[in-house]
């Protein structure tokens, strides 16, 4: 179980070179213990840098980043990550790319191809166990790299976009098996998507960033309590009408941002 | 009975990389090789030029089967195989090392890069009067030259291919627990082995190359050595016979070295033959 808390979080890259970038400022986000907490924000705004900053790959320019109350210093296996283009080992087929988290903490052979089935099957991937991601579409790649984080079972959910390649009834397939297995297994989740709808349905609170340099424009609340069914929040007036509202402040942004600036 | 034919080699043609393909469809593939051979064989035979400048393919084929007979012809194609393939193995082995920590390590980096920039494109031939007075007459001179000749293409392969691991695979395999130890062989050296091969692959000619080179230059046996003592004799029919040997030894190991890479690098995308 842990919480993240991010404190006046800036990030340049290449501050020594010709063109230093500012990517994101004055960020500062607490994200409680079994949060789901969704961002949103226009391409180039520096989502990803913020989650590989929470993963411990890249160093802060300013500001500090706890997880569980210890400053980030290095990547780590509390913390999964579901990068956004699926960096997969091309080498090894689907089922050693699940069983490779799990072999690095140790577990017994038997037991991690148990676990990696069983989260293959998750992904409805049953049967591609033995193709390598060369063989596979970019939605297959996509739900691979999503087993292969949730095998290994991390406190710390990092998800950049993690089914953006994926059509729109596979991806309500995946939302579903996400929110059982966060509400089963009690994860923090941090989760950077550019569908609205997907993220006031899946998230608790949904974190609205600026055009480049990203700071957090706003913070929605989006938890939808009282309500029978997934089609009864989807369908509700709430539902519709905090989405517009995300939507509408992330056009802004987008406008801001205009085509030169990219 | 054509048709089904040309369907049959289509079919083989496509099953793959690793299945041994029909004389047929070897037949179509080198049907140039095919038209030089019968266009020399009937110009020899015309006599337009005398045998003594172009043999015809028959002798020169009669001339391979009696030198091997005489059994110098096979044991100086073993001693050139032997130091191709030597020094080849030497210069993987010395070469890839060297490349990666090239990529890794900045000291290493300061020491070979000039080292490397200004060592490739000199021609490392030129360097064998020294290795002569270094290193003696026989095998060690052929050797140590070809391995350096080798190590070059290879180092320069493996480097660039070490910088150019993508990122993304380093961090996730840091992500799922992997120690900064275990990274280059867990994740650094499959993702090179591609680039390794490429130059292995460009190395290999290098190494016969210099080794015949060299065999020609100082004797000592071997196919180089072979070919210069029958010119020197006037026997043009066993020049062309060691000349057909060593195209034919290129050939064969530049094709084991593709096999071998379809082999290792099954994964790849390059593998894959549904394409086409
Ligand atoms: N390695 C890098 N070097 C220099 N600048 C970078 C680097 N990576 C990202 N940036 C810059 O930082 C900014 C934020 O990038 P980031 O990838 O975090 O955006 P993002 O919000 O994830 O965008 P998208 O929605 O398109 O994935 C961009 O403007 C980009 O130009
Ligand atoms: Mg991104």
């Amino acid at each position: 179980m842990a919480d993240i808390v991010a404190r006046n979080v800036r990030k340049i890259y290449n501050p020594d070179k010709r063109y230093p970038v500012l990517a994101i400022d004055e960020v500062s986000l607490e994200v409680r213990e079994n949060e789901f907490v969704a961002i949103v924000g226009p391409s180039g705004c520096g989502k990803s840098t913020l989650l590989y900053m929470v993963a411990g790959f890249l160093d802060l320019t300013a500001g500090e980043i706890k997880v569980n109350g210890k400053p980030v210093e290095a990547p780590g296996p509390d913390r999964g990550i579901v990068f956004q283009h699926f960096a997969l080992f091309p080498w090894k087929t689907v089922l050693r790319n699940v069983t490779y988290g799990l072999e690095e903490q140790k577990i017994p052979k038997a037991e991690r191809e148990k676990i990696a089935r069983k989260h293959i099957d998750m992904v409805k991937l049953t049967g591609f166990e033995h193709h390598y991601p060369s063989q596979l579409s970019g939605g297959m790649k996509q739900r691979v790299a999503i087993a292969r984080t949730l095998a290994f079972d991390p406190e710390v959910l990092l998800m950049d976009e993690p089914f953006g390649a994926l059509d729109a009834q596979t991806r309500g397939v995946m939302q579903e098996e996400l929110l059982s297995i966060w509400s089963k297994r009690k994860k923090t989740v941090l989760f950077v998507t550019h569908d609205v709808r997907e993220a006031v349905y899946l998230a608790d609170r949904v974190v609205i960033m600026t055009a480049r340099p990203g700071r957090i424009k706003e913070i929605v609340d989006t938890k939808f309590a009282g309500y029978k069914s997934t089609e009864e929040v989807l369908e509700s007036a709430a539902f519709a009408q905090k989405t517009h509202q995300i939507w509408k402040s992330v056009r802004e942004e987008v406008d801001k941002a205009g085509p030169l600036d990219g | 009975m054509a048709v089904s034919d040309t369907q049959a080699v289509a079919a083989t043609g496509r099953s793959g990389g690793l299945a041994v393909p029909s004389p047929l469809v070897i037949l179509k593939k080198y049907y140039s090789v095919l038209l030089l051979i019968i266009v020399w064989e009937v110009v020899a035979r015309l006599n337009l030029v005398t045998p003594f400048l172009l043999p015809s393919v028959s002798s020169i084929l009669k001339g391979v089967y009696k030198a091997t007979l005489e059994a110098d012809l096979i044991r100086d194609t073993a001693l050139t195989t032997y130091r191709a393939l030597l020094s080849f193995c030497v210069a993987l082995v010395i070469a890839v090392p060297i490349g990666i920590s090239m990529a890794r390590i900045r000291v290493i980096h300061w020491f070979f890069d000039p080292i490397v920039s200004i060592g490739f494109p000199t021609p490392k031939i030129s360097f064998l009067p020294i290795f002569i007075l270094w290193f003696g007459l026989f095998d060690r001179p052929k050797i140590f030259l070809a391995t350096l000749a080798c190590t070059f293409p290879i180092v320069t392969a493996t480097y660039l291919g070490t910088m150019g691991v993508d990122k993304y695979l380093l961090w996730s395999a840091r992500n799922m627990g992997t120690s900064e130890n275990s990274l280059l062989r867990k994740v650094i050296f499959p993702a090179t082995l591609p680039q390794v091969l490429n130059g292995a692959q460009i190395a290999m000619p290098i190494s016969i190359i210099v080794v015949i080179v060299s065999e020609m230059l100082m004797g000592g046996g071997g196919l180089g050595n072979y070919i210069m003592v029958a010119q020197r004799f006037a026997d043009s029919v066993s020049v062309f016979a060691g000349l057909l040997v060593i195209s034919v030894l290129g050939y064969l190991l530049q094709k084991i070295l593709e096999k071998v890479r379809a082999l290792v690098l099954h994964w790849h995308e390059e593998t894959q033959h549904e394409s086409k």
